[in-house]
Formats: C-alpha cells, structure tokens, sequence
C-alpha cells in the first residue's frame, strides 16, 4: 500500500510547492511509482514546475471533485512528456520515463471561484487519494496543501502516513508550527518530519537550530535549506535539485527525500 | 649645563645634535611662560616660531563643521610644536592652548636661519631628522593600507600579531611619537569593530525559538472543539483501519 505524504506549512511563501516538486521528483528518480496532488485549489502553482500551463491542462482535480470525471483521468503522467523540455527545463528533462503522475488544480479563475464559494466535498477528495494508489500502483502520494488550517487542510493532515511542516527561521513560523504539530498528533498522524527553508546563509548555527526546533516539537528536522538567490532565478521553471544537484539547497533537500523514503 | 640645555638635548627634534650646536642654539631660544586657557598659537595665524615644552602641557585644536572645538591631540614635555613653520610661513593649522601652566623654549624662524648659516651640520641633521620621520610615517600607512584591507575581509588576526609584538617597530604605546598615536586610535578603532561584529554574530547565533503557549492552547481548543473536528476525527481513524486491512 503507497503512502500519502502530505506537505504543510501553517503561513504561505514557505516554498512549499518547489519543495513538494522537487521531493516528488527526487523519490521518482530512485524508480518508486510517484503521484503529486495540488490541493492548493485556491492558489494553484506546483503544475508549472511539472511544465503545465492552462493550454496543456485538460480536466483538473476541480472537474473531479464536482463529479465530472474519475480522478485517473487527471492524471498527467510527466515521465511521458519531460524529455520535450529538454533545453528549457533540463532539470525536469530527466523524469523522461520516471512514474511521476501530476493531478493539477484548476487555474480557471471561474473554477477557482466555485471552490471557494461552495466548497467541496473533503470524503471524496480523500476516496480521490484512496483510488489513485491503487489504480496508478503509487508507491507514494505526495499532497501540496493549501497553507493554514482550514478544513480541506486537516483532512489531508489527517489521512498522512507522513506530514512533512515546512517552517522558515522566525518565530510566527515557530508559533503557528507549534499548533499544526499538536494538531496533526491529536490527529494520530504517526510520523511527523520537519524541515527549515529559507534559512539565511551563516546566520544561524545548524545545531543550536536543531536541538531547539526538535526540542519544541519533538519531531526529527529532516532539512536546514538555505534562502538561494539561485532558486528565485529559477522562477519556478525548473526542477531545481535536478538542474543544479550540487547547489546546496539542493543537498539538503535530497536530505528530506531520503529521510521520507526510510520512514516506515 | 643650563635646563635648556637638557631638554633641547632629550627632545625628538634636537637629539643627537652636537653639544657646541645645542650650545648655540640654546643661545637663541626665548623661555616663555603660558597660562592655563592661554594660546601660544591660533589657528590662521602666520607661524614663525616652534616650541618646544619644557613644562606643563598643552593640546592641539581645530574647530569642527559646527563651529565647536575639535582636540586632535595633547602634547608634554619634549615635544615639539610648529617645527614645519622653521621652514615654511604658512598659516597655522590648528591653534594649541596651554591646559595648565606651561613652560616652552621658543626658537624664532629668523633666530632660526641664522644659526643654519653658522652650523650647516644642524641642516644636515634636520635633513635627517625630517627624512627619518617621513619614511616612519610612509611606513605606517603602507601598514595601515594593508591592515584596512585585512579589516574589510574581516581578518583580524594581524592584531594578535601586534599584541605579542611580532610587529616589530610599530609600538602604540609611546606617547612621543605622532605615528604611535595614528597607530594607536587605528587599532582602538579595529577593537571597536571587531567587538560590534562579535556582538552582532552573537545576536543572530543566538535566535531562540520563543512560542507563547498559552495562544497555543487556545488555538488548538479553538481547532478542536468544533463538530467538524470531531467528526473528522472518526473518519480519519476509520480510513487508518480500512487501510491498513488492506495491507
């Protein structure tokens, strides 16, 4: 049975989305049958890391959660079409034949405004979840989340075999961390990781930081990566670990990856 | 031996001058006498004399953007004053005021030139003295260009070089020497940014995680004790037993 990951953070601008991108990627480049679903349906963007835009993106997650379709069919296998992109995105260029599946959200502004108007029904997002592993034979189901803790978010919390909170260095981050973590253990969430991103450079030593986010939460931090002028160039165009794998942003997060990936 | 006598002896400019020369300029000084508050000379002013200080002190002013009274430095006995103005005529730089009852030998320009035309050995050993003093400065700020650019890398280490003395020539500590004091403040100003730079390091390395948890617990009953949450709950505990059925 695949494993749902789930990727939280509790404020936005945290880089979780190029995060989630580049884990996903990372754990399909060892061979593992890999799906990523934006659940982000308020404000969408993992699907251009992937090499989506509104013309390449047929039926979105929003068509199958108002019961337009099966959830297998928004699936875009990104392994198929990744070798296209070879000059433009040459990191992505190498998930040519990986299992990696994308489930875009809708960027229709009309779709996007439906959800937040009505809503939509968390059960079946989560048979969503269930059916994807499955039928696509995931070995693991990576979720953006939407930032915060709305309902949608605490279903995704609460169905994780891993929640993976990504928190930046400053202490509204630590705060709003602190409550996401008593409530994914209230939510019986059995592994919980963390991981530091946009750490300025020398500014903090890496262990007195450790001990102390391990310390408050009680959780293993996976990852300290560092804020990267290089990653704001990237403009989210890219896979950036797999375009640049020695930047040390990039070495970290192999870090979280491989802590992911020996989780039981 | 007059008290004159010894102390052009002993100053920095005068030293190592024959006796017969001192002798003679010994003739041609003026002691003067100053009083606390007092000028032996005003910024501006057409210098035509130096002093030497036998007694007492004085410091050396100029004044500042705002019209306040700048101090560039204190003098003592030994020291001599408006040397540069035996040779040339121009304003003086800076004024100097007696900080308290002060005795100085006074050595007029044209007391000056006279003596110069009897002894041309005394310019020869001015010649030497100027040029001694001129390579000792040329020295510091060579030194002194090299330390600013180790500062700018944030590399101090030449400081512990200076404390041990592996430096060589270059003593801050003595008073008598207008370069030792330029050396001086350059390395109090190095401490200074070394120690604000240590104290910065320590602020940012020291960035503790501050939770406040009371607000804590009030979001998480805030989270939890509504319907939703409950029966989420339920539900995510009944898919975690479907699912690991399946397994």
């Amino acid at each position: 049975m695949g494993k749902i990951v789930s990727i939280h953070s509790f404020r936005g601008g945290t880089g979780k989305s190029n995060t989630t991108a580049n884990l996903a990627s990372q754990v399909a480049m060892t061979g593992k049958r890999v799906g990523v679903v934006d659940t982000d349906i308020q404000s969408p963007g993992i699907h251009v890391l992937f090499g989506l835009d509104e013309t390449s993106m047929g039926k979105t997650l929003n068509d199958f959660l108002y019961g337009k379709c099966e959830i297998a069919e928004v699936a875009y296998p990104v392994g198929d079409y990744a070798a296209a992109a070879k000059e433009s995105a040459p990191g992505r260029a190498q998930l040519a034949g990986k299992d990696l599946f994308l489930i875009p959200s809708s960027i229709r502004g009309r779709e996007i405004s439906r959800v937040l108007r009505e809503g939509y029904d968390v059960g079946r997002l989560n048979e969503g979840f269930q059916t994807l592993i499955q039928n696509i034979n995931l070995d693991y189901l990576f979720i953006d989340t939407h930032p915060g803790l709305n309902e949608e978010t605490l279903l995704s919390i609460a169905i994780s075999d891993i929640l993976l909170l990504i928190l930046r260095p400053d202490n509204q981050d630590f705060q709003g961390t602190a409550v996401t973590v008593d409530i994914a253990r209230s939510l019986d969430v059995s592994n919980l990781l963390l991981m530091v991103n946009k750490a300025v450079p020398n500014k903090y030593t890496y262990e007195n930081l450790k001990t102390q986010i391990e310390t408050a939460y009680k959780a293993p931090l996976t990852g300290i990566l560092p804020l990267s002028f290089d990653m704001a160039d990237n403009a989210s165009k890219d896979i950036f670990s797999l375009r640049y794998p020695d930047h040390d942003w990039s070495k970290e997060l192999r870090k979280v990856a491989q802590a992911v990936m020996d989780t039981n | 031996m007059s008290q004159e006598f010894i102390r052009l002896k002993n100053s920095f400019l005068f030293k190592g001058l024959p006796d017969a020369v001192l002798e003679a300029l010994v003739q041609k000084v003026i002691r003067r006498t100053f009083y606390e508050g007092e000028a032996l000379m005003r910024r501006g002013e057409d210098g035509d004399a130096l002093y030497i200080i036998d007694q007492g002190s004085v410091k050396i002013v100029t004044v500042d953007k705002e019209g306040g009274e700048l101090v560039l430095n204190h003098c003592g006995p030994g020291e001599a004053i408006g040397e540069m103005s035996l040779f040339d005529k121009e304003p003086r730089s800076a004024g100097v005021i007696a900080l308290e009852e002060t005795h100085a030998l006074e050595l007029k320009q044209d007391a000056f030139f006279e003596l110069l035309n009897q002894r041309p050995d005394l310019a020869l050993n001015f010649i030497r003295s100027f040029s001694a003093r001129l390579r000792f400065s040329s020295t510091y700020i060579q030194k002194a260009i090299e330390w600013s650019k180790k500062i700018a890398e944030g590399d101090y280490s030449f400081m512990e070089q200076f404390h041990t003395g592996q430096t060589g020539q270059f003593k801050a500590d003595t008073d008598d020497d207008k370069a030792g004091q330029l050396l001086s403040a350059f390395f109090n100003m190095v401490k200074g940014v070394r120690a604000r730079e240590e104290n910065l390091k320590l602020q940012v390395e020291t960035l503790t995680l501050q939770i406040d948890e009371v607000r804590r617990r009030q979001e998480f009953e805030e989270l939890t004790s509504t319907d939703f949450y409950a029966a989420l709950k339920e539900k995510a505990q009944a898919i975690r037993q479907q699912r690991s059925d399946k397994k």
